[in-house]
């Protein structure tokens, strides 16, 4: 089968096996992108009708001097700064320790699983209690440490952290799943190898399992940083529909879906998200650029 | 043998999923035939919940099995938010149902993208208008804000105002009475300081208080014209009344929890002025101990003003015209005074007409419900905000320069010259 030559009945039959990804793909993905791409050019549009009168570059220029598209940029930054190196090296972290224990590790794994199979909402409603600046737990705790009542979700300043300190505990179950993979597929003799050349386990970790692991590090940390790019539902739930106090928590696609249903301006949230596309794309090529060098397969 | 299964499998499911496709086509397209001897459909989509839903299926079950021309059927789209989101999504792909419940305050926008239908010739012509009686019966504020560019455009349905809770046991403790006016409140509020406990109790955003002592102190924030009157002398002065009760810590607002309920039956404060529609969690949340009541709002500057929220029901332009006639017999119907006193007491909003509040047995009600008579002793101060086009942006802007005021401590004046720019470019973008 493998060596086959093309031709063109075995190339319709390969196509034949892809249509139903195809279809979906193009349908659900492809087509909106290229859309809003367009879009993001109308500047007269009649959405209903779908006439559109005016096309232009005024969506951008918009976007470009528009306050709370700056402060939507700076949050996101800031959240995807905050959530991804620390999601890494916590679920890294807690897959090594899980790969050490046999004991109950299964209901670890599960435990530490659950979060991800759980519902934002759910979620969010949970630490909402948690980060009460009345009776929340979060500052029950802190008060043995003589810390004072923090305002988690009513104040600017805290408001971003709290959303960052949810999101690496939402994003750490499935991290630590792929990490554990990823750790159990590294050969048992590099280790042997290693303590025979007489390295002690800080080095094991540094020169076997760090590098060995890179394709998976680098995998969480694309998928990471893409994941929280997008960020929008914890802060629609954490927040009560709001885009937190005095807009601390006001993401991209937080901008971009007020822009879209609450405002109805329908060119400058396509706008937004071509902006959010070429963020991602950029950073996403630097990864690539980088795992070039540094990811060892 | 394991991989031919899988196909069969698959062949399955994709000829499943065919048939039902043309299940659906073949549906749609019988419905639109209609034949004469079944009733038309006249689909109705609501964001009503929960006991509310239910509420609305009996009065549904009651309209169809009054007639036998028509009938609707209702489809919950979830909460107000997820409501809207979908009429925008049946707009793009023409599918829109024939009537929807929709804050009036959408009403420009739909009707400037040619979405509804003008009720003049249901509401004011022909054979099944309403009598003149009839509309002098309705509140006169839900007919105005039904109003946009001098036709109407939507029939009022779940309608809620804001009125005061008390707690009766901190006033009986601190040798308070009941307030008349604003300035009690915040006298009462000085009082209690020195107790921990506040005076007022608002929810996240004060904004619909703001609007209603705007109106008092002299102007509505956006008249009907439109125009913004948002740093004009008497809305500085409502919104200052309110942040120097919040910074001289004698009013709280609800921030997190979004209703002061909670901490209201905490005995956090004394009053809390909230939605008459609140009126059902309070019941369920207060402990029994607690002696709490509801009165209309205090007076402020010598006048009465409370806002009415909730949602009115519009008509699609895209039902056919056998749809509509039905859709308006039902509106009819839901505003008739025996269906909006069926409708007031099974679910706490407010009656539509005067003549419905009147009856022994809607009175009885009020002397059993004793919480739920404030709504309906203030609806002859009730007022609704103006709509606009960019009205749901301007909402928008507003809760946020509230929310500058209440978590960034942006100064009043400052927060509100600003929300007056941004206000009057609305206006003109949209003009």
């Amino acid at each position: 089968m493998l060596n086959e030559k093309p031709t063109l009945k075995s190339t319709g039959k390969a196509l034949l096996y892809l249509l139903p990804m195809l279809i979906i793909t193009i349908t659900f993905n492809i087509y909106p992108i290229l859309k809003s791409f367009i879009m993001s050019f109308y500047t007269k549009y009649d959405f209903f009708r779908d006439i559109v009168s005016q096309y232009g570059f005024d969506n951008f220029k918009f976007l470009f001097s528009d306050p709370d598209f700056h402060i939507a940029v700076k949050n996101t930054l800031i959240f995807v700064i905050g959530v991804v190196p620390l999601t890494v090296i916590i679920s890294l972290a807690i897959a090594l320790l899980l790969n050490r224990i046999t004991w109950l590790s299964g209901l670890f794994r599960t435990v530490y699983f659950l979060p991800f199979v759980t519902s934002t909402v759910a979620i969010a409603q949970v630490w909402h209690w948690i980060y009460n600046g009345d009776y929340g737990l979060l500052n029950y705790f802190l008060s043995f440490f003589g810390v004072n009542a923090i305002s988690w979700l009513e104040s600017p300043h805290y408001a971003m952290l709290a959303l960052i300190i949810m999101s690496v505990w939402k994003n750490l179950g499935f991290n630590i799943v792929l990490f554990l993979v990823g750790l159990n597929n590294i050969n048992e003799r590099y280790y042997q190898a290693a303590k025979i050349d007489g390295a002690n386990t800080w080095h094991q970790f540094t020169n076997v399992t760090v590098p060995l692991l890179s394709p998976i590090t680098f995998l969480v940390s694309v998928n990471g940083v893409i994941g929280s790019f997008k960020v929008f539902d914890e802060i629609f739930a954490l927040f009560n529909g709001t885009p937190g106090p005095s807009k601390s928590a006001l993401t991209i696609v937080y901008y971009l879906y007020q822009k879209f249903y609450t405002e109805w301006k329908y060119g400058i949230a396509a706008a937004s998200g071509v902006v959010l596309f070429f963020m991602i794309l950029l950073v996403t090529v630097f990864q690539l650029w980088y795992s070039k060098r540094h990811v060892h397969y | 043998m394991k991989k031919r299964s899988w196909q069969r499998a698959l062949l399955t499911v994709a000829s499943l999923g065919l048939a039902l496709t043309l299940a659906a086509c073949g549906n749609s397209s019988g419905d639109s035939k209609a034949k004469s001897d079944e009733p038309v459909k006249i689909s109705f989509w609501n964001g009503m919940n929960g006991p509310y839903q239910k509420a609305l299926k009996k009065i549904i079950n009651d309209f169809n099995s009054s007639q036998s021309k028509y009938k609707v059927v209702s489809t919950a789209q979830g909460d107000y938010t997820a409501l809207q989101q979908k009429i925008m999504a049946a707009a793009k792909s023409n599918s829109l149902p024939v009537i929807s419940q929709t804050t009036y305050t959408t009403v420009p926008d739909y009707s400037k993208n040619n979405l509804i239908e003008p009720l003049d010739n249901y509401m004011l012509k022909g054979s099944n208008k309403l009598s003149s009686a009839d509309l002098k019966d309705i509140y006169p504020s839900f007919l105005s804000s039904s109003k946009y560019q001098g036709k109407y455009y939507s029939v009022p349905f779940s309608k809620s105002v804001r009125v005061l809770y008390y707690n009766q046991d901190i006033l009986d403790k601190y040798n308070l009475k009941k307030p008349t006016t604003w300035e009690d409140i915040a006298k009462d509020g000085e009082v209690l300081k020195a107790h921990g406990i506040y005076g007022m109790g608002f929810d996240k955003s004060w904004d619909m208080e703001f609007e209603g002592l705007a109106r008092q102190a002299g102007n509505p924030l956006i008249t009907k014209a439109p125009k913004a009157n948002l740093d004009a002398a008497p809305t500085l002065e409502a919104a200052n009344f309110i942040m120097d009760m919040i910074k001289n810590k004698t009013a709280k607002t609800a921030g997190e929890d979004f209703y002061w309920t909670q901490a209201f039956t905490q005995g956090k404060s004394a009053f809390y002025a909230g939605s008459s529609a609140g009126v059902t969690q309070m019941v369920a949340q207060a402990p029994k101990s607690l002696h709490w009541g509801t009165m209309p709002l205090p007076s402020y500057n010598g006048k009465k003003a409370t806002e009415i929220a909730g949602n009115d029901i519009v008509m699609f332009k895209s039902a056919s015209a056998e749809q509509k006639k039905g859709a308006w017999a039902f509106m009819k119907y839901l505003m008739s005074a025996k269906e909006t006193a069926k409708w007031a007491k099974s679910t706490g909003y407010v009656p539509l007409r005067k003549s419905a509040t009147e009856t022994t047995d809607f009175k009885k009600y009020l002397t059993d419900n004793p919480y739920n008579k404030a709504a309906v002793d203030s609806l002859d101060d009730g007022f609704q905000s103006n709509a606009f086009l960019g009205f749901s942006e301007y909402r928008t802007k507003l809760l946020e320069t509230v929310d500058a005021m209440l978590t960034k401590n942006e100064p009043v004046k400052k927060a509100l010259t600003s929300l007056q720019t941004t206000t009057e470019k609305i206006i003109k973008d949209n003009k």
